[in-house]
């Protein structure tokens, strides 16, 4: 899915990512006068000491899970390859209102291509395959670009003799659908099938690409490892607001006067992020709800605009921070219609295997457009409410998780709109 | 303009058999526009500072309703009825029936949405004809450079080109319909010369060639099995795409109960008419009540970018008296079959057969310096010599303007025995919606015809051209929206309205008002300004 704003954001404050220095475009030589490389000289003289740090500074999962980093790390640096092991780049964002990766491809591939080695050298993966979502064009071309650079440098064959076998970078496109991103579909698309979800376990980490052991993280997660490599934990974790460590990249869109992409400070609060940095709300007007990590979440209202936008804190608030995407809605926006076209979205984007996926969200999408379009009954909106009970954990991934705990947040916040819209 | 000649001192002077004295040289045009033109006017024009036109001179009541609120938000529109069709053409009066005909007769299901009845539209009082070179002393070359000479040299010439060459098949098309046209005693269509045209090429129905056009288009769509027509419905909003770059439909509400509705559709042909309602520069209007320029703020909105937004068309003879037919216009056929125009002291000032802007100009300066008739502090005007007419040509006036005798009949004047008392009228927009030759404005999925699209009569449009203008991007437009064979919209949202509001907030402006305008203030009671 298309970005729904593309338009670049008024600079920020504390910028490691996203510094003006590091948005060199597949330019080698910039990328190398600003430090890059720094990063992987120290990961081919010691990759444990990467993983401790990696451990230390806490990095979590950016891509949506917040899982922490070093777990998946650990468990493949401790596999012994059979007979190699795979690193799977995920940058096949295609959220609603997710568009922070492919900022990261664009502008600093060589970043993203950095921290894939630190991380290929710190658990012994010999391949590493950069999986970005083929829409992406210009990410694309920047990545390809750079790729091409990287090969003609000294880098492969440092990096290759520091691991002791050929160490491996491959683009690959990805199928274009949305479930292409999840962990065990990505394994299937470079397996060269359709990107049909796996069941879990066996984890990726123990038997992942042709049964190899296989990591698979965020673009953003390893655009943050070259940093942690080079200046420490200790650093890393003073960037956040605790419990938060690092920075994080918010995709700000709605009703915003300034959408575009904002490194804050993990746990930044919501209000800082809607006020400070996105201007405000359009026309003036209060806001209303905001999604979070795009539609795959639940819904944020005015109530919460204090909370910390980090992992911890949103869940405790049943809450997810997933992606870092905030599509801030305000009064004036109504709420049934978004609903109805994220689960349209959902009912699309779902791979069909599982059955009550399949029809769950096509049901789910079919009767919330007929509220929406003023055709909807009471029986329709209990049908919703049972199917919000039923549906939960009925699939091999989380896709059908998320499109029901959109719509029964969308309920349990905004219930009298949807009465509204009945016939 | 409180100065001129009284009236009583007027009418004493006039006679209709006075000799009149010799044309005065012409002058500069230029410098009679630049100084007399209500278009220079000073301060009522200003600069788009948001949107495609950004940058662009606007005029100051228009730039207002651009640089506006939506009328609805996107909450308004939980539990809307969605209907989908393949063409929604907006706007019910000639260009609109001309698209919605084409598109059904391409296999299209139509809805034709209008704000008020079928067939209530300028098009009903375009009085004097339509051009089409047919005679055969004519080309279509020579109505090109006619058109693009009275425009001052500003149109299109591939959209002129387009039109013009279109001119005798769409009076063919016409007569297929059912059109009546004024013929000679051997049965050809009767033409005649009108201002700024270089020979005879208006064709005509007696004076009311619009209202006979109208009947015949307006039958033959009720008829159509394939276009449904949703009268009392004015489009508020148009839909964009997920990403507010394309159209893919429009937000109808109901004049009666206020009800939104959704149409989902690949193409959408605005055919919304002007904007004389506006009364711009605080002229009277010779437009129909729902000339609101409600296109030009849609368009806007979604992202279309706009031509020529301060070239307005004042017609130089709209009655001034008796006072409620302020603004209904007198033909230019009547000075093309022969009247004069004639100042407070019974001279000829301007050739009658120049294009409007210029006659128009001159009139202005008459009144402006005193030498116009004055009915009273307001009102100022000069005399459309008819009884002068009536005398060379016994009967004509009653044979050929029976609508002009009817209307002023009615008020208790009789263009027979006295002259008219005219003044120049806010006719016409220019200007409008940037288009190619079918009619697709800058924006997919949007076609724009008739008076909202703009480029193809320059600063100045001549007599005849908007009759045949409508009928001609009207069938190019309906023929090329069929052909857009898209899939329907996947979704349907109102990014474009928050791109705008963004750029307005960032331009500092003001969202007070809430746009389209739908009605003029005086005819809504204030239900339609939100």
């Amino acid at each position: 899915m298309e970005p729904l704003i593309v338009e670049t954001p008024p600079v920020g404050a504390s910028q490691v990512l996203l510094h003006a220095e590091r948005r060199v475009g597949a330019d080698m030589e910039r990328w190398r006068s600003a430090g890059g490389g720094a990063a992987v000289a120290r990961a081919m003289q010691d990759p444990a000491a990467i993983r401790e740090e990696v451990r230390l500074a806490e990095l979590r999962g950016l891509g949506g899970s917040g899982f922490p980093a070093w777990r998946k790390w650990e468990a493949v640096a401790a596999e012994a390859p059979k007979p190699g092991k795979y690193l799977i780049v995920n940058g096949n964002e295609d959220e609603p209102g997710t568009f922070k990766d492919r900022l990261l491809l664009e502008e600093t591939p060589f970043q993203v291509i950095e921290g894939a080695v630190v991380t290929a050298l710190a658990v012994g993966a010999n391949r590493v395959m950069f999986y970005i979502n083929p829409d992406l064009t210009r990410s694309l071309a920047a990545m390809k670009a750079a790729l091409k650079q990287w090969h003609s440098s000294e880098f492969p064959v440092q990096t290759s003799a520091a691991l002791g076998m050929p160490l491996e970078l491959v683009l690959l496109p990805g199928s274009g659908h949305y479930i292409g991103g999840e962990e065990t579909a990505s394994l299937e698309w470079v397996e060269g099938r359709f990107p049909f979800p796996r069941g879990k376990p066996p984890y990726p980490a123990q038997s992942g690409v042709h049964g190899c052991p296989t990591l698979i993280n965020n673009v953003e997660t390893l655009a943050n490892v070259p940093h942690i490599a080079v200046q420490g934990a200790a650093w890393f974790r003073a960037l956040g607001k605790a419990p938060g460590t690092g920075t994080k990249l918010y995709s700000l869109s709605g009703d915003v006067l300034y959408p575009g992409v904002f490194e804050l400070p993990m746990g930044t609060p919501l209000r800082e992020l809607i006020f400070t940095h996105g201007g405000g709300l359009l026309s003036g007007k209060p806001p209303k709800a905001v999604f979070t990590g795009g539609p795959s979440s639940t819904l944020l209202t005015a109530a919460d605009l204090d909370v910390a936008m980090d992992f911890d804190s949103l869940r405790a608030r049943g809450a997810n921070l997933g992606t870092g995407a905030m599509i801030v809605i305000s009064e004036g926006t109504g709420i049934v219609k978004r609903v109805a076209e994220y689960e349209r979205f959902f009912a699309h984007s779902s791979c069909g295997q599982c059955n009550s996926c399949k029809v769950g969200t096509a049901t789910m999408s079919r009767l919330l457009d007929r509220i929406d379009t003023g055709r909807g009954t009471a029986a329709d909106l209990t049908t919703l409410e049972n199917l919000c009970a039923m549906l939960p954990g009925s699939g091999r991934c989380h896709l059908i998780n998320g499109a029901v705990q959109l719509l029964d947040s969308a309920f349990h916040h905004f219930h009298d709109e949807f009465k509204q819209a009945l016939r | 303009m409180s100065n001129g000649i009284p009236l009583p001192e007027a009418l004493a002077r006039y006679r209709p058999d006075a000799e009149l004295g010799p044309l005065p040289e012409p002058g500069d045009i230029d410098t009679l526009l630049n100084t007399y033109h209500p278009d220079h006017l000073r301060d009522s024009v200003v600069k788009l500072t948001v949107g495609a036109n950004a940058g662009d001179p606007c005029q100051r009541e228009l730039a207002d309703l651009l640089q506006a609120e939506a009328f609805i938000d996107e909450a308004d529109l939980a539990g809307t009825p969605v209907a989908d069709v393949d063409v929604l053409v907006i706007g019910g009066g000639g260009a609109g029936c001309a698209a919605a005909l084409a598109a059904a007769e391409n296999g299209a299901r139509v809805l034709l949405a209008t704000k008020l009845r079928l067939g209530d539209s300028n098009t009903v009082m375009a009085e004097g004809g339509i051009q089409a070179a047919i005679e055969p002393d004519d080309s279509v070359q020579r109505h090109i450079q006619d058109t693009l000479r009275g425009g001052h040299h500003a149109a299109n010439p591939a959209l002129v080109s387009a039109m013009t060459g279109d001119g005798p098949e769409v009076l063919r098309w016409l007569i297929d319909q059912g059109m009546q046209f004024e013929q000679t005693s051997s049965g050809d269509l009767h033409t005649r010369r009108a201002g700024g045209m270089s020979t005879a090429r208006l064709v005509h129905c007696r004076d009311y060639t619009g209202l006979e056009m109208m009947r015949v288009l307006r039958e033959a769509v009720i008829q159509h099995r394939s276009i449904e027509v949703c009268e009392q419905s004015p489009a508020v909003e148009l839909l964009s795409n997920e990403v507010g770059q394309k159209c893919v439909g429009a937000v109808l509400t109901s004049m009666l109960d206020g009800r939104l509705r959704i149409v989902r559709t690949r193409s959408v042909i605005l055919a919304t008419g002007g904007l004389g309602r506006l009364h711009l520069n605080g002229f009277p209007t010779s437009n129909h009540l729902g000339a609101t320029g409600d296109g030009l703020v849609l368009a806007y909105r979604i992202g279309a970018r706009l031509c020529d937004l301060d070239s307005f068309q004042y017609h130089p003879t709209g009655l001034l008296h008796p006072s409620h037919l302020a603004g209904k216009l007198v033909t230019e056929g009547v000075r093309a079959a022969g009247a004069l125009l004639v100042n407070g002291l019974g001279n000829r000032f301007i050739d009658e057969l120049q294009p409007r802007d210029v006659v128009c100009a001159a009139i202005l300066r008459e009144c402006g310096e005193g030498r116009g008739i004055r009915i009273d502090e307001q009102r100022v005007g000069v005399w459309l010599d008819t009884p002068r007419l009536e005398q060379a040509q016994p009967g004509m006036l009653e044979k050929q303007f029976p609508n002009l005798m009817a209307r002023t009949h009615v008020a208790g004047v009789d263009p027979r025995r006295e002259p008219l008392l005219v003044h120049p009228t806010l006719h016409y927009q220019n200007g409008g919606a940037v288009i190619d030759v079918n009619g697709a404005t800058t924006v997919p999925g949007l076609y724009a015809v008739g008076e909202v699209a703009g480029g193809i009569h320059g600063r100045n449009r001549i007599m005849g051209n908007a009759l045949l203008e409508i009928i001609s991007f009207g069938r190019r437009a309906g023929a090329a929206a069929t052909a857009n064979r898209d899939r329907g919209p996947k979704k349907v949202t109102l990014e474009h309205v928050n791109r705008l509001r963004r750029a307005l907030t960032l331009a500092g402006l003001p969202m007070t008002q809430r746009t389209p305008r739908v009605l003029p203030a005086y005819a809504a009671g204030g239900a339609w300004n939100r």
